[in-house]
């Protein structure tokens, strides 16, 4: 997909996320867009790694701030105790308007993401991300994920760890069911 | 206490390092960044700018120490999630990572080409950066035995140094992700902290001058917010201002020095000339080679070919060496942009097929990181986003820069041509890719 392409995309995906309850910040946007690539095998071509809490981006964050600096998308502070949230610029409508066909072709992939993920705050977003990358990442550890995931993450218990790795399995269900994936 | 060696510095008058640092500075991968200019050829537009990749690395080095003195000081850690993560002083571990910071704070930039970063991802082969190849000096023969004597891990000092994107495979824990933070973090990194005020100092711009005894004195480690947990570097509220100082003196140093339209076409022709000069058209990336190669060689290379029609890269060196760079034919601006987001390419392409491809040069810059939301624990004890605390940051623009650039033999004529046709070119956007 090619830079503006992958832009456009990115803008219908922060207006889907905040039609479905999200105040998408970027640590939202970060997430989101990491489910979108991985477990919806959109062609973003990100590479992320697992930082401190949960799945990545550098390539990301700096696309999101060329976003910035080519006025399609912008900061909207938002009062305490949150984070300021990222909203479309003027020329986001307008990049928008260009890429009809893209934006229809993964139309679907992004509301599946925004109605799973809209409505879930940072810490979940954190612990499903790192659930799924931990489910995908083949270790050949014996140990179960679970553990896995605790003993790097100590914040996040094996109670909390469980859980997270069945609702991205119960997710990776519903997205095969909607024949979004194979 | 261990000896301590001072070494005179203009911007922190002092940097002092032990016998167990010296070991590192002494070393050839060390010695080489004397001869590594830190903005390559920007001296050619601003006399000054003659300083080399070795002191700003010292400054890094220093600048280091400090903040981990601040940010690691029991008083300055406030939250217990926090306090959990780091070593106590006067234990073995406290002593430890703070000479794996320094070091690899000192060796952060021994990867970098000639010229520092001009045009490295066409010079390098796939995959390879200046900062895969620092991986590669820390982990070297070279160094090997150095940091077993001073019995430090060269892989913390390697993971530090280039931080978690350039470290591939291994996860960070949360106390090596803010050190590694300290170095290159987008907000507060001092890398940048030094680069800032050292460049300025030598160009003669006053751009790039903050407070960075107040800033770095008001550092701290602090939960991200919203509802996260997530260890990142912060500042106390007293401190927001030399932080909102900071990041204005980037914001005008990349627009007025870093993305100067002259610096940069300097770049590309030296990019031009390497690629025609070096064999295969790349850098090698065999240690013995890279280390073997710095400024001076090219520099003589550069002076050898500008002379004699017959060496490779000749009428790309004479541009560089008689000042007889290509001009600035076009540049992007917001009017533009709202008609065409790639109003600047298309001007180039229309360009390139009227004058011929040789006589046109394309270049984009967007600013890099993240870096204006970051933590500010206020005097009540809250701890809010930056952006809220501060409607300065709130209207930083971001750094983007396009420009097409124009031999200088027919700027005349394409100046012409631009002002005839500009309406048009500007007004066709592309039509959707769909392949």
């Amino acid at each position: 997909m090619k830079r503006l392409q992958k832009d456009a995309v990115m803008l219908s995906l922060l207006e889907e996320m905040q039609a479905n309850g999200s105040w998408c910040g970027e640590t939202h946007l970060q997430k989101a867009t990491y489910f979108l690539q991985e477990l919806l095998e959109v062609p973003l071509g990100f590479d992320f790694i697992l930082y401190k809490h949960g799945p990545f981006s550098f390539d990301l964050r700096d696309e999101i701030t060329a976003m910035r600096g080519d006025f399609l998308i912008k900061y909207k502070t938002r009062p305490y105790p949150y984070g300021p949230s990222l909203v479309l610029d003027a020329g986001g409508a307008r990049l928008k308007e260009k890429f009809p066909k893209t934006i229809s072709q993964y139309s679907k992939t992004v509301c599946f993401v925004a109605e799973t993920f809209g409505d879930k705050g940072v810490s979940e977003l954190e612990r499903l991300g790192t659930a799924l990358y931990f489910t995908r990442r083949q270790n050949g550890k014996d140990e179960p994920l679970d553990l896995q995931m605790h003993k790097l993450k100590p914040h996040i218990s094996p109670e909390e760890a469980q859980e997270a790795l069945q609702k991205v399995a119960d997710i990776v269900k519903m997205a095969k069911k909607a024949k979004l994936v194979q | 206490m261990a000896h301590q060696q001072e070494i005179r510095d203009p911007i922190h008058n002092f940097i002092r390092l032990n016998a167990e640092e010296r070991k590192v500075l002494d070393s050839v991968p060390f010695q080489r960044l004397r001869h590594i200019h830190q903005l390559a050829l920007t001296y050619l537009l601003y006399p000054g700018a003659t300083h080399k990749r070795f002191e700003h690395s010292l400054g890094v080095m220093e600048l280091a120490g400090r903040v981990y003195d601040v940010v690691i000081d029991p008083d300055n850690l406030i939250e217990a999630s926090v306090r959990e993560l780091v070593p106590r002083k006067g234990d073995y571990k406290y002593g430890y990572w703070r000479l794996v910071l320094r070091m690899a704070a000192l060796c952060h930039d021994l990867g970098h080409l000639p010229f520092s970063h001009a045009a490295e991802r066409d010079l390098l082969p796939d995959g390879w950066n200046h900062e895969r190849l620092t991986l590669e000096i820390i982990r070297s023969k070279e160094m090997g035995p150095i940091w077993d004597e001073i019995k430090i891990n060269q892989e913390d000092v390697a993971k530090l140094a280039v931080g978690p994107e350039n470290y591939k495979g291994k996860e960070y824990s949360d106390f090596e992700a803010i050190l590694s933070e300290i170095i290159v973090g987008d907000a507060f990194g001092v890398d940048r902290i030094d680069y800032l005020l050292r460049d300025s100092h030598h160009i003669g711009v006053a751009y790039g001058r903050f407070d960075h005894y107040r800033l770095i004195d008001s550092l701290r480690i602090l939960p991200k917010g919203d509802d996260s947990q997530e260890p990142v570097l912060g500042v106390d509220e007293g401190g927001l201002h030399s932080a909102e100082a900071l990041i204005l003196a980037r914001y005008f140093m990349f627009t007025q020095v870093y993305c100067h339209h002259v610096r940069r076409i300097y770049d590309i022709h030296l990019k031009d000339f390497l690629m025609k000069w070096l064999s295969k058209g790349r850098f090698s990336i065999e240690l013995d080679e890279h280390l073997a190669m710095t400024d001076d060689e090219i520099n003589v290379a550069l002076l050898r070919s500008a002379k004699d029609a017959k060496l490779p890269g000749h009428d790309e060196a004479k541009r560089i060496v008689r000042r007889n760079h290509f001009r600035l034919l076009y540049q992007r601006n917001p009017a533009d942009l709202e008609k065409n987001q790639e109003a600047c390419r298309a001007v180039y392409e229309a360009a390139s097929e009227n004058f011929g491809e040789d006589n046109v040069r394309f270049d984009s810059y967007r600013q890099k990181g993240g870096g204006l939301d970051f933590p500010v624990l206020g005097r009540d004890g809250r701890i809010a986003s930056s952006l809220q605390m501060s409607e300065t940051l709130a209207r930083v623009p971001v750094v983007a820069e396009d420009y097409v650039f124009i031999s200088s033999k027919i700027r005349g004529d394409a100046e012409r041509w631009l002002e005839e046709n500009r309406e048009s070119i500007i007004a066709s956007p592309r039509e959707e890719d769909e392949s």
